[in-house]
């Protein structure tokens, strides 16, 4: 491809202070093997364990429901060959860190996201630990996935999650999720 | 029953169950490809035993990190050993965990709230390239 930069690619993600970045199908040894660069790049920082744990910990349930949303056959349809797969970063944003990613959606999935992430976002602590509490007893063959991931991932940010779900020009929908740590 | 060893693999934990002692050991990291795959049949090995035996159960955990579904196999084993403690079996819970780490610690104690049966959460020091 002759017009294929390298180097504008490295400046983006230079001025978005990018530290890890993944775009593409994840399938489960890509998640193990940039679960193992994430854990690394953490412990040669400064950051204490717990945000480590934070981090990894966020990174792992994104990626997971990129996998698990992306290999759904009946997605074959919306995941022609330039949108099959998912994106996920992780950058510093000023004292923190944010683990953000996207992969394109069903438009019938839509409502389902929402309902799962909008109430999380007016949510206090107490609220959070009591709808995680709630939804880990659920008995486990009636667990939808991501719901509990979210909520986890909620328990675990320092601001409320953002989330956004915008059609694209050919009329489908990229939702992207991020999480400050 | 015989001895149960599963070892750890990338994503999953290693499993060790004696019968004789009653020792079951489970550690390392939990976010298989397929939590439902490798947690139902250790499940179904617990269950059996329960059963079988009127041994007592010491469920010792160093497990580092849990991914949600795996934290909800863990509950799923955690309630079974609390249904056994409840019909008098003699049952109890260690959970060791990184001192350092006062995010997990809180998980597990967290968790713990909802059981009566012995429960020991353990805080030791790990290295610094472990949690």
């Amino acid at each position: 491809m002759a017009n294929f930069d390298i180097l504008s690619l490295r400046t983006i993600f230079e001025d978005q202070n990018v530290m890890i970045c993944f775009n593409g199908p994840f399938s489960h040894s890509v998640i193990e093997q940039l679960g193992e660069a994430v854990k690394n790049y953490l412990r040669s920082s400064e950051a204490p364990k717990d945000r480590i744990a934070d981090v990894f910990s966020v990174f792992v349930e994104q990626a997971q429901n990129l996998k698990n949303y992306t290999t759904r056959t009946d997605l074959q349809s919306v995941q022609h060959s330039s949108g099959a797969g998912g994106t996920l970063a992780i950058a510093h944003e000023g004292e923190n860190y944010i683990v953000s990613s996207g992969n394109l959606v069903q438009s019938e999935d839509v409502a389902r996201i929402r309902r799962y992430i909008d109430p999380l976002l007016e949510a206090d602590k107490g609220e959070l630990k009591r709808m995680y509490k709630q939804r880990l007893r659920e008995p486990v063959e009636q667990e939808e996935g991501a719901g509990l991931g979210f909520i986890s991932m909620a328990r675990k940010a320092v601001e409320p999650l953002r989330y956004s779900i915008k059609e694209q020009p050919d009329g489908t929908m990229f939702f992207n999720i991020s999480v400050v740590i | 029953m015989t001895k149960l060893e599963i070892e750890a693999g990338n994503s999953s934990p290693s499993v060790r169950f004696d019968p004789e002692s009653g020792l079951l050991e489970i550690g390392g990291e939990s976010y298989p490809e397929n939590s439902k795959e490798f947690y139902r049949p250790l499940i179904g090995w617990i269950e059996e035993f329960l059963e079988a035996s009127s041994q007592p159960v010491t469920l010792r955990l160093t497990v580092t990190y849990m991914n949600t579904s795996s934290t909800k196999y863990m509950i799923d084993i955690l309630d079974r050993l609390e249904a056994a403690h409840d019909e008098g079996h003699a049952v109890a819970v260690e959970w060791h965990c990184d001192a350092e780490n006062g995010r997990a610690l809180d998980t597990i104690e967290e968790l713990k709230e909802d059981f009566e049966m012995p429960f020991e959460v353990i805080s030791e020091w790990r290295e610094p390239d472990e949690w």
